[in-house]
């Protein structure tokens, strides 16, 4: 297309150029050749004018020069003229005073009588002769006695001289240069001049520069061409021009290659022409240099023209390249979003059938033992088989249902934190108690490491924490074969966020099949799962990874990093900086005590010392169970035993139940022996408690763990595990007047009948309007407490709360708590935000209800 | 018919009912007003009348009374028809099922109660 539009344009560049060239020549030839016509016109114009003047010129000088010879003439009277030497003298004086060269009678038989003035002799006398017999006047050209060209005037007249022939006229002389000074023959431009000729041709003036005797010879071997004819046929024409007494006009073209006007017309009283010739050039070079103006002019024009159209030319072509351009980019756009919709919904319908099949999975497992249970409804050991089964399929389904839910709660935006108090140790306690069923059914070695870590209690959304570490901790189950190793490990560092917060490191490492690298690029998004032979068996949504993700990074703004080799195995790094919850801890020190820890990771061995030293105890450790043994017994010889043992269960050489064995002969049963284990230790309880081992450790190592493990050896009593409840036991809410709003009767005899039994006393409002009324009208300080139903008629739960928090009233923030149906962790924030303080969800629990109202009532 | 009786045929859990309420007594007297209940009522009649902010409502109480008294078959029913219902949903497919549901469940559990009422020699 690109290709298609660029030959067009150029080529219609090309016939447009080529036609402006065309025109313009054109213009230009057609232009030149009107200049030529027109120096020709303008030229014939100006000769015939010319040639005219020169010829009326010539026809008043003349005729005023008879007119003088005629007055001579008549002066004299014929007949005295011989004898009379007083009229000779007076014709001679006048003569003289009309500045005649000279003056003669010309005679019958052609001689001159001279009055004065040299002798003459006529070239030509025949014609002369004949005119004056006629009675003509006559001019003529002859020769005086010093050679020279005298142009003579010839009036007839009868004066009779006494010799034998009679006198044919009176004859006066002029000088040659008189007549062509006169007529201006050769000066009023130096490039025009003249010749008179007569009819044969020879020259009866001529200008300075001419030579010879004759102009036909001078044509035949000056001029190259005469108007196309060749210099003979042109005297002919002239001749033939010259005897007809007609006017004669052409062009010469001298072998020199200058050209000429030529104009050739016959002079009065004589046989003479004058021939007038113009310099082409003269007129020629205002024409031409007009027709050269006109010719660059024409060029400029069509210069002009042609660049505006090679402009116009480019300026196209570039738009159009341009387009051409914007077009390719707004395919590529739209291709580029074509693939992306494509594999967006590629992603979708994998997804959905991989979703379709994994959620038919468990389906069938649950309709199948549902029918298998049914058809064996007698067999109750058959019947707590399958009802065990159809629970790990609901179990399941429920955990893909779950993870599609969070998923579009995160793409539309709707999942929030719930951020409260946690106890990392109580996380990381549940997530190992949950991990734990699976990891033994695999066989799979499962250990976990607490490094340092001293601030257990963080403010943090705890049901999505454990979310992500059982993600984690799943995934590396569930993509490690059997017999694999999972490791998870705890760090914490400063946190850049400032002091109130701590920077915790989670990491969790497998030995498993590993991702390649193309997919951990992907591994994050939604709907992932590796599509190789090798995967396909494994279940999950793909959602999981996308919802850790979305989790660490974009809601408790942590980051989350992969590095995985496959066949190698993969480790998840994960930091979240975490706010310090502000709680007292207790104080918790450790009697002076020697212990020794036996574990075969040094790390651990290294981090529990640290921890333990940092609870007032001297800690040693050893990596097996030989130099455990061997430590032990040297401080049994000393006297010095240690206080307590912590042996791991997995040593490498004598394990940690042989290990006891021995320490047990050698110490007997005095020093407390505890294992440490990550595993639940219900499986070798028996064998441990032959050994002789004292109790259990369940790893993570927490210090709050070590220490609260170890206390019991040292007397310390058991800190009571609610305190809250323990220190208000005594307390007595007997008589405090409670206002109950709850739109249903029957809840509401319900909740009284159980609150009463309490020692509270409570009032009913039937909805949230009532509620704020009975409130308005109580004096203040009348009810202690307001249990809030969220969905009523007239007005809701939020609302009433809303609008007893503005009122004018000393105990406007009386406790109010919310007891509703709906427990999603969204109402429970809603509620808050409304200014509650608690909520509780209904079925009514008498006890929940009772500690909040104890907490919240001053 | 004991009250334990009544509470299996309709699909309750006894044991929690007693645990939260402590005497049989109580439980009783609960069980036995919970035919005056006129949630189930409300529900009907706004169903029917197109309402779907009241029919919530309903849904929502008689989930929360079930929950009280541990009606656990009525309940799920109920839960399962107030989240169609809530933040004013369009119908969807399949809500009519759920209504049929809440309708077999509460006839369910109103048979069971009006037998063993009829059993306590009331």
């Amino acid at each position: 297309m690109k290709n298609k539009t660029t030959r067009l344009l150029t080529i219609s560049l090309i016939g447009v150029a080529l036609l402006c060239v065309c025109v313009f020549s054109f213009l230009a030839i057609h232009m030149s050749a009107q200049s030529a016509k027109t120096i020709n016109e303008v030229g014939t114009l100006y000769m015939s004018t010319m040639s005219r003047q020169t010829s009326i010129h010539f026809d008043s000088i003349i005729t005023l020069r008879m007119d003088q010879l005629d007055v001579l003439v008549g002066t004299v009277p014929a007949d005295k003229v011989h004898t009379d030497q007083d009229a000779r003298d007076e014709l001679i004086k006048d003569g003289r005073s009309r500045d005649f060269d000279c003056l003669a009678f010309y005679k019958t038989d052609g001689t001159f009588e001279m009055l004065y003035g040299s002798e003459l002799t006529l070239s030509d006398p025949e014609p002369f002769l004949d005119s004056l017999r006629k009675g003509e006047n006559k001019v003529t050209v002859g020769i005086n006695a010093e050679g020279e060209k005298v142009v003579l005037l010839g009036v007839p007249s009868s004066h009779s001289s006494a010799e034998e022939y009679p006198c044919a006229g009176l004859v006066a002389g002029l000088p040659v240069s008189y007549i062509s000074e006169h007529l201006s023959l050769d000066e009023n431009n130096d490039r025009v001049y003249s010749f008179i000729i007569r009819r044969d041709g020879s020259f009866v003036l001529r200008t300075a520069d001419a030579y010879g005797n004759s102009y036909f010879e001078r044509a035949r071997t000056l001029y190259d061409n005469v108007s196309g004819m060749t210099p003979d046929q042109y005297i002919e024409a002239l001749s033939g021009a010259m005897e007809r007494e007609e006017n004669y006009t052409t062009e010469v073209t001298m072998k020199d290659g200058e050209r000429y006007h030529l104009y050739c017309t016959s002079l009065p009283y004589s046989e003479w022409h004058l021939i007038t010739f113009m310099p082409y050039g003269s007129v020629d070079a205002i024409v031409s240099s007009f027709g050269r103006e006109w010719g660059s002019l024409t060029i400029l024009s069509g210069l002009i023209v042609l660049s505006a159209l090679l402009l116009v030319f480019f300026k196209y072509f570039g738009i159009t390249r341009q387009q051409l351009r914007e077009v390719e980019n707004a395919r590529a756009a739209a291709e580029e979003a074509r693939k992306e919709a494509e594999h967006a919904n590629r992603a979708k319908s994998e997804f959905l059938s991989n979703m379709s099949h994994d959620i038919r999975t468990p389906m069938n497992a649950i309709v199948g033992m549902t029918a298998i249970a049914t058809a064996n409804i007698d067999d109750t050991q058959q019947v707590k088989h399958c009802l065990k089964k159809i629970t790990l399929s609901s179990k399941h389904l429920l955990g893909l249902i779950n993870d599609v839910l969070d998923m579009s709660k995160i793409e539309s935006g709707k999942m929030t934190l719930n951020p409260d108090q946690v106890s990392l140790r109580e996380v990381v306690d549940g997530i190992v108690s949950i991990c734990q069923p699976q990891v033994r059914a695999k066989r799979q070695q499962f250990d976990v490491f607490i490094h340092d870590i001293s601030t257990e209690n963080v403010i943090c959304d705890s049901v999505r924490l454990n979310q992500v570490l059982i993600n984690l901790l799943s995934n590396a189950i569930k993509f490690t074969p059997e017999g694999g190793e999972i490791r998870m490990a705890l760090y914490e560092e400063p946190s850049p966020r400032g002091d109130s917060y701590v920077r915790i490191h989670v990491q969790v490492k497998d030995t498993g099949i590993g991702m390649s690298e193309e997919f951990q690029k992907h591994i994050f998004d939604s709907f992932a799962r590796e599509d190789s032979a090798r995967v396909h068996r494994t279940e999950g949504t793909g959602l999981g990874m996308a919802i850790t993700k979305f989790i660490v990074v974009d809601a408790m703004g942590g980051t989350i990093d992969v590095n995985s080799r496959q066949g190698r195995g993969t480790e998840f790094n994960v930091t979240l900086d975490l706010e310090k919850a502000e709680v007292m801890e207790e104080d918790m020190i450790l009697p002076n005590w020697d212990m020794l820890v036996v574990d075969d990771d040094r790390q651990l061995c290294e981090s529990t010392a640290s921890a333990l030293r940092s609870i007032g105890v001297n800690a040693e450790w050893t990596l097996d169970g030989e130099s455990a043994v061997e430590m032990v017994v040297k401080r049994h010889h000393r006297g010095d035993d240690y206080e307590i043992i912590l042996l791991d269960w997995k040593l490498p050489g004598i394990d940690g139940i042989a290990t006891a064995r021995r320490i047990r002969q050698e110490l007997g049963d005095t020093v407390p022996i505890l294992l440490i284990s990550a595993y639940d230790w219900g499986e070798i309880e028996h064998d441990a408690k032959a050994a002789g081992i004292t109790g259990f450790i369940s790893k993570p190592l927490f210090r709050s763990t070590l220490f609260n493990s170890l206390r019991q050896f040292a007397g310390i009593e058991a800190a009571p595990e609610a305190p809250e409840v323990v220190a208000d036991k005594g307390r007595d809410l007997t008589g405090k007047r409670i206002l109950l709003a709850e739109d249903n009767e029957l809840n509401w005899e319900i909740a009284s009948e159980l609150l009463s039994a309490e020692g509270l006393e409570l009032e009913w409002a039937e909805n949230g309007e009532i509620c704020v009324k009975k409130f308005q009208q109580s004096p203040a300080g009348f009810y202690d407490a307001i249990l809030m139903d969220i969905r009523m008629p007239v007005m809701g739960g939020y609302e009433a709360t809303q609008v007893i928090r503005t009122l004018e009233r000393p105990d406007r923030d009386l406790p109010i708590i919310a007891m509703t149906a709906d427990a999603f962790a969204e109402d429970v924030r809603r509620s808050l935000e409304c200014g509650m303080n608690a909520h509780v969800a209904k079925p009514i629990d008498v006890q929940e209800v009772m500690r909040l109202l104890e907490k919240y009532i001053k | 018919m004991t009250l334990k009786e009544c509470y299996t045929a309709l699909g309750g859990d006894y044991d929690e009912v007693m645990g939260r309420l402590r005497s049989e007594r109580l439980v009783q007297k609960f069980v036995l007003k919970f035919l005056n209940d006129g949630s189930y009522q409300l529900l009907c009649d706004s169903l029917a009348a197109g309402d779907r902010e009241e029919a919530f409502r309903a849904a929502h109480t008689i989930k929360g009374v079930c929950a009280n008294l541990a009606f656990n078959t009525l309940l799920e029913s109920a839960e399962a028809l107030t989240e169609a219902l809530r933040d004013g949903k369009p119908p969807e497919a399949g809500e009519e099922a759920l209504v049929a549901r809440v309708k077999e469940d509460y006839r369910r559990t109103r048979q069971a109660i009006e037998a063993f009422q009829e059993g306590a020699g009331g």
